[in-house]
């Protein structure tokens, strides 16, 4: 069972945990329904993504806990709470952390937890829970990281606190620094065995060396849409819990996020909700299902 | 103590909605005030702690207090201690798309429409204000809706306000050629 864990930005959402179900302009979590700019929000953004490629190949629906938060942090310790307590219970082969507020903590508690299970879940991180990995020392304890160019920068620099701290950033990303970068965060122990590193040239990592690059199709409308790289966070933990083995996951996940730019035909005013419903025809036209 | 023998003081604070209450109100006051990264043990991967002179920390904390400011820890580190500064100057990049413009600081992006100002999308982030805030800044005009530090509550939303002030002078300098 996937699951996909995270905050939406609302104030009075209670904690939700259920089966996920996208359709457009809907997303139902559990007895949950979020309508309207929430179905493709942040975290939202993510879980409707891996809804729309477990819908597209077939698979189980993908269950989501989710609790409203809005940078407090009042609702990612209520998550994490829940997680340590019912992890056990929930029994979750996957489980894909995203939009979090960063604690101490609460955080290692959960992760501590996830390695205790009789069978550990495969251990996904992007957004907050990825910053908050390597903050707290613990991303050799995750199996995938999904950074973006800025997130690569603060994972290779030993000594920054957050993206803002790092001294040498890159923006624009080239066939040197990439590798350069993720082989340093796997060397001082900020990188787990695998990343996906979403860029121009999207690169897939394993134990700190480069074994896949994808740059085709090319939408460079795409880096301005806010979303476009949750999306492909959702895409590789639907495919990941499908049984895919996880380098060819990523390279196909990179594949369908360029094809649904490609088919959504995006400009930088376009919004994820606009590039969300394309992910069907983009898993099929990739996987050829 | 003897001001020779005094080391730095490091303010550090559970919540980033406070830490960057922190500095406008010192600086306020008149005290000096450095925004800077907080020692590893501290460090959750949302973080900023405020450096002081060892010599302002009572009237700084009185200040602090009276103003809502809670704090978490206050330290006296060695005289020596280096911390990391927060690089976001540093950090900036425009890329044009013709008719819009999208301004980068470090890990967050802001795009508007150059004629218009209309915000159109904000990316990057990892913390839950972020959504939250793209929710309240899509399709304001940049300048005349909410600023990112009014309504955030993290780092990533205080880098944005960075993107967002240099998007904002840049959208003011091409308003005024255009004679607007």
């Amino acid at each position: 069972m996937l699951l996909l864990v995270g905050t939406i930005p609302m104030e009075d959402m209670p904690l939700t945990y259920g089966p996920v179900r996208y359709q457009p302009d809907k997303l139902t979590i559990g007895d949950y329904t979020l309508e309207g700019q929430y179905v493709t929000l942040g975290t939202a953004a993510m879980i409707s993504s891996a809804s729309a490629t477990s819908q597209a190949i077939g698979s189980d629906a993908p269950y989501a806990l989710v609790v409203g938060d809005t940078g407090m942090g009042d609702g990612t310790m209520k998550l994490l709470k829940y997680l340590v307590d019912e992890m056990a219970t929930m029994k979750p082969g996957v489980i894909t952390l995203h939009y979090i507020l960063p604690t101490r903590d609460p955080f290692i508690n959960f992760v501590n937890t996830a390695h205790s299970q009789e069978k550990r879940p495969f251990l996904i991180a992007d957004a907050g829970a990825l910053l908050n990995a390597k903050a707290v020392k613990m991303a050799t304890k995750f199996d995938l990281f999904t950074p973006d160019p800025g997130e690569i920068s603060f994972l290779a620099d030993p000594e920054a606190a957050h993206p803002a701290y790092v001294q040498h950033f890159i923006f624009s990303v080239d066939q040197t620094e990439v590798p350069k970068l993720s082989k340093d965060a796997y060397d001082h122990g900020d990188a787990p065995r695998y990343m996906l590193v979403k860029a121009p040239t999207d690169h897939i990592i394993v134990e700190g060396k480069v074994v896949a690059k994808i740059n085709t199709p090319n939408i460079p409308a795409m880096e301005p849409i806010g979303g476009t790289g949750d999306t492909i966070t959702g895409q590789v933990s639907a495919l990941i819990d499908s049984g895919m083995e996880v380098v060819a996951a990523c390279e196909a996940a990179c594949k369908i996020n360029r094809t649904v730019g490609e088919l959504a035909r995006p400009s930088p005013d376009t919004t994820i909700a606009q590039f969300i419903p394309f992910i069907g025809e983009a898993v099929k036209k990739v996987l050829g299902k | 103590m003897p001001e020779e023998e005094q080391g730095k003081v490091l303010i550090v604070f559970d919540y980033i909605y406070h830490a960057m209450r922190a500095k406008p109100v010192l600086e306020e006051a008149g005290f000096r005030a450095r925004e800077v990264a907080p020692p590893p043990e501290y460090r959750t991967g949302c973080d900023l702690a405020v450096e002081i002179d060892a010599s302002d920390v009572d009237p700084a904390e009185n200040v602090l207090i009276e103003k809502g400011v809670m704090i978490l820890d206050i330290l006296f580190m060695p005289k020596g201690t280096e911390f990391v500064p927060v690089y976001l100057t540093n950090l900036m990049k425009t890329v044009d798309y013709g008719e819009f413009l999208m301004v980068r600081c470090g890990n967050m992006k802001i795009t508007y429409q150059k004629g218009s100002g209309k915000i159109v999308n904000i990316s990057g982030g990892g913390c839950p204000d972020i959504p939250y805030l793209g929710m309240k800044l899509y399709g304001t005009v940049i300048g005349e809706g909410p600023h990112p530090r009014l309504l955030g509550k993290t780092i990533c939303s205080y880098t944005l306000e960075h993107a967002y002030e240099r998007a904002l002078e840049i959208f003011k300098k091409e308003s005024k050629k255009k004679g607007k």
